[in-house]
């Protein structure tokens, strides 16, 4: 066989049954051993979808998420997505076609240095030198994505290394299809023992849940704030880790987090944080954050420790493992409730604010509360960036954490649209939403080709207000209202724009009758288009500004 | 705050060096001598917490180049 088809067929002894790619010059050996070959290949629209799309598709199903592009341009737009997924500690294996060896340093067509371009941004990347390394290579980069905290892992393979042949038994490589490759720190039983110890004689604690709860942890997660009573609160990307109906969890935490989740850190005496990072997003100003508590950190990374936030304890482990640990020591002993302190903290919160924009107005808070309450409980729901990304995370109470997709830690506007699509190949029998604005759906629009082509079944919720909404927030509230390249009023018609394209379409401009269309749209077949004309200025309340504290707290624009 | 490390990949030299400057942290000294596995010895200078996150951050470097399958 040749090294591309090499490239197959170790993606197959990996288990990989889709990949999302655009093909160009130098990836043509492998987009040849594609043709006519069982694994599935995605035809995106630009290369930014693939690895959002792979993203999706990793993130909604625990799988690492494969995608391939040509080199040069080809290789450089999948820059942005494999700086997501870093962030997000998203597993992907991303493969890309470089110039013929002989031409590379040349400055050659379409030739770029995409391992020194990623190096930042990427567990690791390899530059495969010959077909024979293929194999080892391609296993090597996915044990890699999937070992300790997941992320993407660039694999670069000239030309002429795809075309020339190899007797490498590609079958032969050892893996662990879909494991956790690399064995992992172990949790020190002295550190659980303190934990414990710190958790006994709290008052006022406090569990903050991250994304590392996707690392399988979710079962245990629900059991050891269950078995104490404890309110507990989740980062953007942790959204669905509380189990449905639990009262003691006081929602997303953070600068547009719900009033309780911050206000009980800030009066809490014991955070105990688990799989999540300290993102500026959560704690504003980091001196000033949880100032009366001590602070008990698990992460299966160590450079996540100390690193914004002073931790007393740290549990260096799989979440999996650490909780299991702190469940055991736990109930070998006294187990505290703090269910008293649990509703006190629940009673630091209330109705989320919201801006008084008019009746007879179509207020984008109105339209995902209706959304909400009509979407199935098990859909899986991706959102874009901007004021829509924090209205939802405010409002989902999604199943599990792999229900809800979020470009959390980067922000990259153009992520909601084509993660949807990556999220419906891995789960073909859920239902899956997009909620975009539409700023980031102008970047991906292209895909509606995509959705038309496969007949995927994705629904996007277009919250049109015709702004950049978020920037446009900022520059009310802390430039002076000079609102500077945020106008959008000159948005296209994103009706016809999905019919063009073959799309279902609704539109829905005021309440009245919103539930109707909305349950229309909610229950079309196969791929679909709602436009909500929204309120341009509606803001998202309530809001922590940049570097301050819940102690800055704004619940309203200031009339 | 001195390292000496055992790395598979030369790049990653380059990648620490990268990193200190991200981190305000000047290379003082780098030297490398690269067989099958290169061995590194580095000297930064800079502030006390800028120094914990770049040796955390180089620590999680040399993590991934052990992870084999």
């Amino acid at each position: 066989m040749n090294g591309a088809q090499a490239v197959i067929a170790a993606l197959e002894r990996e288990g990989v049954e889709t990949i999302f790619g655009y093909p160009g010059g130098a990836i043509m050996p492998l987009y040849d051993a594609l043709y006519e070959h069982p694994v599935r290949h995605v035809l995106v629209r630009h290369e930014a979808a693939a690895v959002f799309a792979a993203s999706g598709y990793a993130r909604t199903s625990g799988r690492v998420g494969v995608c391939c592009a040509t080199s040069g341009p080809g290789a450089t737009n999948l820059v942005t997505g494999l700086l997501d997924a870093m962030m997000d500690s998203v597993p992907l294996v991303a493969i890309t076609g470089q110039v013929r060896t002989e031409l590379m340093g040349t400055d050659g067509f379409q030739e770029a240095d995409v391992c020194a371009i990623t190096q930042p941004i990427t567990k690791r990347n390899m530059l495969v030198t010959s077909a024979d390394a293929i194999a080892p290579t391609l296993a090597e980069a996915f044990a890699l994505a999937r070992a300790g905290r997941p992320g993407p892992v660039l694999v670069d393979i000239p030309s002429d290394v795809l075309k020339a042949q190899t007797t490498t038994d590609v079958t032969a490589a050892p893996t662990k299809p879909f494991g956790r490759g690399g064995a992992g720190p172990r949790v020190s039983d002295a550190a659980v023992r303190e934990a414990v110890a710190r958790i006994r004689s709290a008052r006022r604690p406090v569990a903050i849940i991250g994304g590392g709860v996707r690392a399988g942890a979710v079962d245990l997660y629900r059991m050891f704030v269950a078995m104490l009573g404890l309110p507990h609160a989740a980062t953007i990307n942790a959204l669905g880790a509380a189990a449905p109906g639990d009262s003691t969890y006081l929602g997303m935490l953070g600068m547009h987090g719900l009033k309780a989740a911050n206000k009980s850190v800030q009066r809490a005496d014991l955070l105990i944080a688990l799989g999540m990072r300290f993102d500026d997003r959560v704690t504003g100003k980091p001196d000033r954050f949880a100032r009366e508590a001590s602070v008990i950190h698990a992460d299966i990374d160590a450079t996540e420790f100390n690193k914004i936030v002073g931790a007393d304890v740290t549990l260096h482990g799989d979440l999996r493992d650490t909780l299991r640990a702190l469940i055991d020591e736990l109930t070998a002993g006294h187990v505290p409730r703090f269910d008293d302190w649990a509703a006190e903290a629940r009673r630091l919160g209330g109705p989320l604010p919201s801006d008084r924009i008019g009746d007879g107005v179509l207020s984008a808070t109105d339209v995902l509360d209706r959304f909400f309450a009509a979407v199935p409980d098990d859909a899986i729901v991706t959102t874009d960036v901007g004021q829509h990304q924090m209205w939802a995370a405010q409002r989902a109470r999604p199943a599990h954490p792999r229900r809800y997709a979020t470009s959390a830690g980067l922000g990259a506007m153009g992520f909601g649209f084509p993660a949807a699509v990556g999220a419906a190949y891995a789960n073909p029998t859920t239902p899956v939403f997009a909620i975009v604005g539409d700023g980031g759906f102008q970047m991906c629009l292209p895909e509606l080709a995509t959705l038309r082509r496969y007949d995927v079944p994705v629904k996007i919720v277009l919250i049109d207000n015709q702004n950049l909404g978020m920037v446009r927030q900022w520059q009310e509230l802390f430039f002076s209202e000079r609102y500077s390249a945020t106008n959008l009023s000159d948005n296209p018609d994103f009706v016809a724009i999905a019919r063009a394209y073959g799309i279902d379409a609704y539109a829905v401009d005021s309440p009245d009758g919103a539930d109707a269309v909305i349950a229309r749209f909610i229950a079309a077949r196969g791929p679909a288009l709602l436009h909500c004309a929204c309120h341009p200025t509606e803001n998202v309340w309530p809001m922590i500004p940049a570097g301050m504290t819940v102690d800055d707290l704004m619940e309203a624009r200031a009339s | 705050m001195t390292c000496d490390l055992t790395l598979r990949d030369v790049r990653s030299v380059a990648r620490i060096v990268n990193l200190a400057a991200r981190f305000n942290c000047r290379c003082v000294h780098v030297s490398a001598n690269a067989d099958t596995l290169v061995s590194a010895r580095f000297a930064f200078s800079g502030n006390e917490i800028a120094l914990a996150r770049l040796r955390a951050q180089i620590d999680r470097i040399v993590a991934y180049e052990t992870v084999v399958q």
